[in-house]
Formats: structure tokens, C-alpha cells, sequence
């Protein structure tokens, strides 16, 4: 079935409404990835009680500091080994000679990863706009609900009775 | 009691310099969107400077072409001009990003002019591009730091143009890191200009900023990235400097070995980066309009970065120092000689006093530092001051008889025919022109597009401030974000 968007407006005054209206929807059925907050500036998060977006992104510069530090200490090691040169009654394993490639071989790692996080993590762009309203970069508080044509008039009943000044309908995907 | 006027402006915290004097985000954006849409007289004139300077220097740059590329001497001027707008205006961007880690309030209008000035680093991208043709490959048997040996049948195998390669590829990620940065900041700001500008403006907002509608999601994601890009511009900033501080400065000079000199042209450009940004608060809330948003605090809080920027110079400075003047071998001396205590001691002193004698003797008053005068004026100073320094050091290097001939000694400087001071030429004083010049307009041209005064972040400090009545006074109380 071809899916809508509704926007309720609520004013800068109005936070604790808009947050009113996502409670509501919660207990109308509507469930977290149907509705979401629109915002012209980056409220703390948890005012409006929306979920916290999750991100792996940390999880990336570890991953690849690993990788760097292994493949640093390997190539130290290992060529260390496989030319065994004595040199000035040091062990062939000397750490601080092998401490700096494996610093450089973690940063590196750390970046390269990064860098592939950060693309993976974006994910593509938003294809559809659905319901929006321009006065939501002058402050207003926007809260839409994208779900099936048919559950349209609930949320747009739901988002009333909250208190939104304000209902656009909005196509969103077909 | 503080007095409110009807747009909401509350005079008395204004004039002690406090933070935005607006109530909500509405009148924010009316504000700044309303002073982002009219072309100035100022902006027209500014536009208009920059571009006669920028033709003088083109006029210059021509001069100079006529002259060819083989005598490296005559374009030591223009390698100085390329090393001081990459010590200036590329290191600007790193104001936008310790103070936005850091959470702090009063950076919210400096993040935007700091990052605008990532636009110029596409105009040091286009200047270093007849470096290319300047820099001789490493067949003039200079020391490098590629291991090139034309003796060794392995080590001669190193590309000749290893610096050429590896200089370009750092400059470029670090212009791409710089706009991608200055991009992700402005994104929700061009979707505001998407729904509130009108012709190109509009076109090109609409395309810049895709499809931000502001989600919650949009929001973190932003952040994070933001946070990030940031890191890799730093990481980024202080390996271009040693590229360029090493391949294109220091192996120009035989006997110039020195391991920290690296990381001391990039600790100068972090202090010539704040005195850039300090001189743009300036001028723009003089001559802007912004004089809301640029007020003491942000002042006042530069210029402590500035006062502990220029007492740093002196530190990196005098370790280097210290080591030669310590060491005392011939090839040593002749070096200090050559940089410090020669023919250069005129543009030395004068570096050494206007980027640290200066700074510290009248900022260390507080008095002076929150001002609005003194951090500009002792800004000026810093730039006038790593002006002369780059001068002393790189049209010294590039002006030593032999860059890029083979038969000429790299490995030291004769203590006895220590070379005469450069003198710039017509050409070179245009061609010092037109780079101010042009990194200038640069800058004024990419704040037609993007506001010079962060928009978002000014609105969400609406969010986290607040007036409160405490006993016979009234305070500022401002909430930390995250």
C-alpha cells in the first residue's frame, strides 16, 4: 500500500506538546520508525522522549586501530625475524625501534577505517521528502508520521489533539 | 535590572558584552538571515579591493613568467606568499574545531567565520600549482626526505619527484577535508537559505543542502561527522606543514637539520590562525553588522588562545635555537648566521617582536585582552610578525645560489660567503599583494554564499541560556549541551 506523511506543526513554546505527541502515537499503535521529530536546531537529546538514534560509528577507528596495530607489529617482528641482524648487543625484538611503526601502523589503520565508517554510516540520502513546512527553520517544531494512507487520519487526529497548529499532508514513497 | 528594547534586545548585558541579545530563535533567524541577504556598500568595496589586489598581483605573477622557472631566486618571494597563506588562512579552520569539541558557548559565531576561510584553501591549492615547476626534482642531490640516492642501485629507483607527488596529495586532502568541513557545518543553514532565499541563492542552497529536513537523526549524524572531519582536518593540517615545511623550505638549505622545525611552522600557523579569525570578528563587526554576535566574550576568549599561541612560538623557537647555537659546528653556525644573524636579522627581529616580544608584554594585561582593540591590534601584529618570518626563512632558502644544480654542495653553507639578503622587486611586492588579495576575496565571496555567522548554532543557543534574577542583579545562566 502507498505510504503518506502528515505534519503536525507545534511552536518553540510548544516542547512539551510535541513531546505530548509522540506519546500519543506511541499509544495510538503508531511504532518509533513511523514517526519522528523535525527540528530547525538540535534539541539535547531525549526532550521530545524520542528514541536515541544508534550509531556504530566508535566502533570503526577501534576496529581499524587494531588492524594497524597488528599489521604494525607483525611487520616489525616478522621482518625482524626473518633478518636476524645482532645490532649493538640489542635483542633482535627491540620494542622501542618496533613502538614507533606500530604507532604509526594504529593511527593509520584508525583513519583509513574512519573514513570507511563514516561513508558506510551515512547510508544513502533521504530519496523523499514527505510532509515538510519551512517555518520549521524559523523554530517551529515539526512531528511527522509516515505510514499507510489508510492510519493517516488517526495520526493527524492524534497530532490535534496534541496540539498541533498546523496539519500538511505530504507524499512520502509510493 | 536589565532593560529590554522591543526587539527583544537586552542593552545592559549587551554592552558588558554578553552573549546574543535575542529571546528566540525566530528573531535569530530574521536577523542573520535578513543581514546574509543585503549586499553591502562594504561587501561591494572589500570585493572590489581584493580583486584590484588580486590583478596586481596576476600583473606580477606575469613578470615573474617572463623570467622562467629554472632561476629559483626570483620566485622566492612567491614561495613565501604561498608558506603565509598556508600558515594563515588554511590554519583558520582549526579555530571552528578545538573550541566546538570542547563545547564551549562563546566559540558559536567564530565556528562559521573560522570555517570559511577553508574556501581559500583552494586558492593555496592554485598557487601552489606553479610550485610544481619551481621545486627542482631531487636529482640536485639536496637531502630529502625520501631516501633518493642516485649512487645507491636500489635507492635511485625513488621517484625524483616524490615531493612534488606527496606535497600535492596532502594539499588537495586537506582542501577537500576543509570544505567537506565547511560544508557539513552549513548544511542546515543552506536548508534554512532553501526555504527563505530567492534566485541563485535559493538554487544553490537547495542544491548544497540535499535533503536535510532536520531529523533527529539528521541532527546526530551531523554532529558526528562534524566531529570527526575535524580530527582528520588537524591530522591533516600538521602533516601538510611537514611536508611543506621539509620539501619545500628546510632541504633547500644545506646544514638545516632540525627535527622540530616541522611542528614549529605548524604551532605558528595554529597562532597566525587565530589572529586570522580575530581580524575577521573584527572587521565584521565593524563594517558587517554583526556587532551583535561579536561581542567581548569571543573576544576576550581568542585572545587568551592568542596570548598562549604567541608564548609558545617562543618555546618551539628557542629549542631549534638552542640545539644550533648549543651545537656551534660550522655548518650550524652558518646556518644562524645565514636565517637569524645575517643578512636577514632586519626580517628576524622584526618576526620575533611582533609575534612574541609584542604579544606578551601587552597581553598579558587583561585589561588589554578583553577588548575589542587590543586582541586586533596584537593580531595584526602576529600576521605582520609571521609575515616577516616566513620571509627571513623561506626567500632565504629559495634564494641560496644552487637549488636545483647539481654541482653545487648541499650539505653545508661556507661560513665565509654567507649569501646577500633577497630584495624584492617590483614583481614581488605585487605578488605579495595579490595572495592577501586574493585570499580575501575568496573569503568575501564564499560568505555571499554561506553565512559568515553560523545560524543553527546560534538558534540553539537559545536553548540553553537564560536570564535569571539572583539577589539585586541579574545573571546569565548557560546549559551544556551533550
Amino acid at each position: 500500500m502507498a505510504k503518506r506523511s502528515v505534519l503536525g506543526l507545534f511552536t518553540e513554546e510548544q516542547v512539551d506538546e510535541a513531546g505530548d505527541a509522540l506519546e500519543a502515537l506511541a499509544s495510538a499503535g503508531y511504532t518509533t520508525t513511523e514517526y519522528e521529530v523535525l527540528t530547525g536546531t538540535p534539541y539535547p537529546e531525549g526532550t521530545f522522549g524520542e528514541a536515541e538514534p544508534k550509531h556504530k560509528l566508535f566502533r570503526w577507528p577501534l576496529t581499524g586501530a587494531a588492524c594497524g596495530f597488528i599489521i604494525g607489529l607483525v611487520l616489525t617482528a616478522g621482518s625482524q625475524l626473518a633478518f636476524p641482524l645482532v645490532t649493538g648487543g640489542k635483542p633482535i625484538l627491540s620494542i622501542p625501534p618496533m613502538a614507533i611503526i606500530m604507532y604509526e601502523g594504529t593511527m593509520l589503520g584508525a583513519i583509513i577505517f574512519t573514513i570507511i565508517g563514516i561513508l558506510l554510516e551515512s547510508r544513502l540520502p533521504r530519496l523523499f521528502m514527505g510532509a515538510y513546512d519551512k517555518r520549521i527553520t524559523e523554530g517551529y517544531i515539526g512531528v511527522t508520521v509516515t505510514t499507510e494512507e489508510d492510519r493517516i487520519p488517526r495520526a493527524e487526529e492524534v497530532l490535534k489533539q496534541s496540539g498541533a497548529g498546523d496539519i500538511t499532508r505530504g507524499w512520502e514513497s509510493k | 535590572m536589565a532593560s529590554h528594547n522591543a526587539s527583544g534586545h537586552n542593552e545592559e548585558h549587551h554592552a558588558e558584552g554578553m552573549y546574543v541579545p535575542f529571546t528566540s530563535q525566530r528573531e535569530v533567524v530574521n536577523d542573520l538571515v535578513t543581514k546574509h541577504d543585503k549586499i553591502s556598500d562594504k561587501w561591494l568595496s572589500g570585493v572590489a579591493a581584493a580583486g584590484f589586489l588580486l590583478v596586481l598581483g596576476v600583473i606580477g605573477f606575469v613578470m615573474r613568467v617572463n623570467d622562467g622557472v629554472s632561476d629559483r631566486m626570483v620566485w622566492a618571494y612567491y614561495a613565501m606568499m604561498f608558506s603565509f597563506i598556508l600558515t594563515t588562512a588554511s590554519a583558520a579552520p582549526m579555530v571552528a574545531i578545538a573550541p566546538r569539541l570542547a563545547n564551549a558557548h562563546w566559540r558559536r559565531p567564530v565556528s562559521r567565520v573560522a570555517e570559511l576561510w577553508s574556501a581559500a584553501g583552494i586558492f593555496s591549492l592554485l598557487l601552489f600549482i606553479p610550485m610544481l615547476w619551481i621545486l627542482p626534482p631531487l636529482t640536485d642531490g639536496r637531502r630529502s626526505l625520501w631516501f633518493y640516492n642516485s649512487d645507491d642501485p636500489f635507492f635511485s629507483k625513488v621517484p625524483v619527484y616524490s615531493p612534488h607527488i606527496w606535497t600535492t596529495a596532502a594539499l588537495l586532502s586537506l582542501a577537500a577535508l576543509g570544505i567537506m568541513l565547511l560544508w557539513l557545518s552549513a548544511m542546515p543553514d543552506l536548508a534554512l537559505m532553501r526555504e527563505h532565499s530567492t534566485g541563485w541563492k535559493q538554487k544553490w542552497s537547495a542544491r548544497l543542502s540535499g535533503r536535510w529536513i532536520g531529523t533527529t537523526e539528521q541532527w546526530n549524524m551531523l554532529h558526528h561527522r562534524m566531529g570527526i572531519v575535524g580530527a582528520l582536518y588537524f591530522m591533516m593540517l600538521v602533516f601538510v606543514h611537514y611536508l611543506v615545511s621539509t620539501d619545500f623550505l628546510m632541504t633547500l638549505v644545506p646544514g638545516w637539520i632540525d627535527s622540530l622545525y616541522p611542528l614549529t611552522h605548524a604551532a605558528n600557523s595554529l597562532q597566525a590562525g587565530v589572529a586570522t579569525v580575530i581580524l575577521t570578528m573584527f572587521f565584521l563587526r565593524k563594517f558587517g553588522g554583526y556587532e551583535d554576535y561579536f561581542t567581548l566574550d569571543q573576544f576576550w576568549a581568542m585572545s587568551k588562545l592568542l596570548f598562549a599561541l604567541s608564548l609558545l612560538w617562543f618555546w618551539f623557537w628557542f629549542s631549534s635555537f638552542n640545539v644550533f647555537w648549543y651545537g656551534k659546528k660550522p655548518s650550524e653556525q652558518a646556518v644562524l648566521k645565514y636565517l637569524m644573524v645575517g643578512s636577514y636579522q632586519p626580517a628576524f627581529m622584526a618576526g620575533f617582536i611582533l609575534s612574541f616580544v609584542t604579544p606578551l608584554l601587552v597581553m598579558m594585561w587583561n585589561r588589554v585582552r578583553k577588548s575589542f582593540w587590543g586582541p586586533t591590534i596584537m593580531s595584526v601584529a602576529v600576521l605582520a610578525g609571521t609575515f616577516f618570518d616566513r620571509l627571513r626563512l623561506y626567500v632565504a632558502a629559495w634564494s641560496y645560489p644552487g637549488v636545483g644544480d647539481y654541482r653545487v654542495d648541499k650539505h653545508e653553507i661556507p661560513f665565509d660567503s654567507i649569501p646577500a639578503a633577497n630584495m624584492p622587486g617590483v614583481p614581488d611586492v605585487l605578488i605579495v599583494l595579490g595572495v592577501i588579495g586574493g585570499a580575501v576575496l575568496f573569503y568575501l565571496l564564499a560568505a555571499r554564499l554561506i553565512p559568515p555567522v553560523s545560524i543553527w548554532e546560534q538558534k540553539e543557543l537559545m536553548l540553553y541560556k537564560l536570564h535569571k534574577a539572583y539577589h539585586r542583579t541579574e545573571v546569565l545562566v548557560l546549559g551544556k549541551p551533550r
